[in-house]
């Protein structure tokens, strides 16, 4: 399988000022040795709380962020090093979609200007022609032409993330990172939305990072997961495979804690004790142990290391490592 | 069949907001008994008119340019729409609580969370300070506060998002209300988190009797929490039943649309999904609103609005669609 994205120990550390001087004085690991590939037409789920570190990840694949230090090939070719004309040829290859199809839509302009602007600012097109492309997107997210002089403010939810996703496709990319784009859509139209998305990946061949902390429509959509948690990759795995051999306990707690939609099986399991840790400042040893019911003493000082339980199927846990 | 008194008995509420281009239809007609000791909730898509319900019922609907067109809201027999704006003082976060989406902005962030626990007690009860303090502590002790002793102190950027719904919980629940309206209370935390919230909700209605109306639009939690479910769409209750006959036998087009809509736990290929969007409330469709997304529209949806009734040999499962029976709307 051709991949299109290789990520090797991929690291953020953000800057933390403070004191008299605004002197450095910490830092947050948003992004603490990560690894992972995204095959050609795959879509690679990654799930995890609220502040874990998913969308710096999803930026700095696209280097829309700079990694403080590790690897990005797209296509093979080293994204990090890659610098002004090089870079500029390569960006329009990969896009981004984001959560909030309210507040990434340029509101003074209308639809055909934002989805026809990356087309005229890379000369690919341009007066009739270029009002064809745009046409051609629309019809292929499914908006009317008739809408193409509207403006933002007067599209709904649903209707709006469409044309973010024709934004996105303006270039003909290989890799969009979908950073939680159904998220602050209603069920109805959130089952639209992932249509589309499925149907893009099989007709264009697209590979997606599908960024979500729903985790049934990663199960869904995607055909591997990678759960995340402070920071760092504890599982990752086909998608079948974890939602029916998790072996990660937070990958588990996180299973167990998705209310079932049975009303008549209502037996749930304990809920995960305690909150999510800031990353400012993380547990030691396995950044999980304070909330793991699971937890053994050497869990408390050494970080656990990854370990392949089967072909595809890692997960970071010392209770696997023996 | 409900052998007590309802709790609260809305009857016949219009909610609507006279802006100045249009006039907003957020709630028409509704009827809806919550009965003690139930969870009921309110599901449907965004706009559809549950907050402005919730609001209406605490009398918190800003007028202008809101206005109550018509209808009662009876709690423990007293129509709350006739109360005066001192008595509903007195009714709000004592004799019915509230857990709102946004725990950061219903916070005070100038305040410690205990001072804004303590105020809660003492606009409500006659108590010392140190009384008020010792039932604080109580309380967050309760919702399972970590280390309560320090928190108490502590002001709300100081604590996590989890926490700071637990600090909207405990004060919401601090003068045992009888009735708590809880608007998406977890829709802003994560999965491990809201479960846990959610799991002491109930709790405390099994301790206490307390009713709850659950305002969320996650299914799951709808089938794990909730009694009965109300199904709303453009300000109408379209589909009330139990929530074992929402999700095994919905009957509405629209209950069918939302619950299919969802990935399921089989893989399938592509989900089903309800055409076009909800309608903007001031410019509602003529008849059922749900027609122009319906795939069971026949002529006469097209003209008149369905009246809520039961249905054949099912009187606790009501549905509001010509397809089940022929009595309009008021
Ligand atoms: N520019 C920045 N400066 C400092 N810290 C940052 C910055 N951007 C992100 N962080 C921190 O890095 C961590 C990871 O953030 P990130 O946005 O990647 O989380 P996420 O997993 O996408 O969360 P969510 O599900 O809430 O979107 C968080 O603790 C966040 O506060
Ligand atoms: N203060 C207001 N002025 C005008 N319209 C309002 C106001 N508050 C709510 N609405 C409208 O009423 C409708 C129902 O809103 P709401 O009850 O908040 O929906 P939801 O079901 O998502 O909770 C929406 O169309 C909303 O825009
Ligand atoms: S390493 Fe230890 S604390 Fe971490 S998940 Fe495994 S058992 Fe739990
Ligand atoms: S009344 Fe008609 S349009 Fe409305 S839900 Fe029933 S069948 Fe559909
Ligand atoms: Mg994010
Ligand atoms: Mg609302």
């Amino acid at each position: 399988m051709k991949k299109v994205l290789q990520v090797q120990s991929l690291k953020k550390y953000f800057p933390i000022y403070g004191g008299l001087l605004s002197r450095e004085t910490s830092q947050v690991k948003a992004v603490d040795d990560v690894s992972f590939d995204i095959n050609e037409g795959e879509i690679l789920g990654l799930v995890g709380e609220s502040g874990c570190g998913k969308t710096t990840v999803g930026r700095m694949t696209l280097r829309l962020l700079e990694p403080t230090s590790g690897k990005v090939l797209f296509e093979g070719v080293d994204l990090l090093s890659l610098k002004g004309k090089e870079l500029a040829m390569i960006r329009p290859k990969m896009q981004i979609i984001f959560q909030d199809p309210y507040s990434s839509l340029n509101p003074r302009f209308t639809v055909e200007r934002i989805i026809g602007e990356a087309l005229s600012v890379h000369g690919l097109a341009q007066g009739s022609e270029l009002r064809k492309k745009v046409e051609t997107l629309m019809e292929k997210v499914g908006l009317s032409r008739m809408y193409l002089k509207r403006f933002p403010h007067e599209f709904s939810g649903g209707q709006r993330q469409r044309i973010g996703i024709a934004r996105a496709l303006a270039l003909n990319p290989k890799y969009i990172v979908c950073d939680e784009p159904v998220s602050a859509l209603d069920v109805s139209i959130q089952a639209q939305i992932i249509n589309l998305l499925q149907s893009l990946q099989k007709e264009d061949n697209l590979s997606l990072m599908f960024i979500s902390h729903d985790l049934n429509v990663v199960k869904h959509l995607s055909q591997r997961t990678a759960v995340m948690y402070l920071g760092k990759i504890v599982e990752l795995a086909p998608t079948e495979l974890l939602n029916r051999k998790a072996a990660h306990p937070y990958t588990q707690a996180l299973l167990s804690s998705k209310p079932s939609l049975d009303p008549t099986d209502r037996k749930r399991p304990i809920p995960l004790q305690g909150d999510v840790p800031s990353p400012l400042n993380p547990p030691s040893g396995c950044h999980f142990h304070p909330r793991c019911p699971k937890v053994v003493d050497r869990c408390k000082t050494e970080i656990p290391r990854q370990i392949e339980l089967e072909a595809g199927h890692t997960v970071n846990c010392h209770l696997y490592d023996d | 069949m409900h052998s007590q008194d309802p709790l609260l008995d809305i009857q016949n509420l219009s909610t609507f907001f006279h802006t100045e281009e249009n006039i907003v239809r957020s709630v028409r007609n509704v009827d809806l008994k919550i009965y003690p000791g139930e969870t009921i909730a309110l599901v449907g898509e965004s706009g559809c008119g549950k907050s402005v319900t919730a609001l209406s019922a605490m009398r918190l609907v800003p007028m202008p340019p809101g206005n109550f067109e018509n209808g009662r809201i009876l709690f423990k027999g007293k129509d709350l729409l006739q109360a005066s704006e001192q008595e509903m003082q007195k009714i709000r976060g004592n004799e019915i609580g509230m857990i709102f989406q946004e725990p950061m902005t219903s916070l005070n962030p100038i305040f410690t969370i205990g001072d804004q626990i303590i105020e809660a007690i003492c606009l409500h009860q006659d108590k010392s300070h140190e009384e008020a303090r010792k039932l604080a502590l109580k309380v967050l002790k309760k919702v399972a506060m970590p280390s309560p002793e320090t928190r108490i102190d502590q002001y709300p950027h100081e604590l996590s998002g989890g926490m700071k719904q637990r600090v909207m919980i405990a004060m919401s629940i601090v003068c045992k209300p009888s009735l708590l309206i809880a608007d998406e209370p977890t829709t802003a935390l994560d999965v491990t988190i809201q479960a846990q919230i959610l799991d002491l909700l109930d709790e405390l209605k099994k301790e206490t009797q307390m009713s709850i109306l659950l305002i969320t639009h996650n299914l799951g939690i709808v089938a794990q929490y909730a009694d009965r479910v109300a199904v709303m769409y453009s300000g109408k209750i379209v589909e009330l039943a139990s929530v074992e006959n929402i999700f095994a036998s919905p009957s509405h087009p629209y209950t069918k649309g939302l619950l299919n809509s969802l990935p399921k736990d089989t893989i399938s290929e592509t989900l089903e999904t309800i055409p076009g969007a909800v309608p903007h409330p001031a410019f509602l469709p003529k008849g059922c609103a749900f027609h122009p997304r319906c795939a069971e529209k026949m002529s006469e949806c097209e003209q008149e609005i369905p009246g809520l009734q039961p249905l054949e040999n099912h009187a606790e499962h009501q549905t509001a669609c010509w397809l089940y029976n022929k009595t309009p709307a008021l």
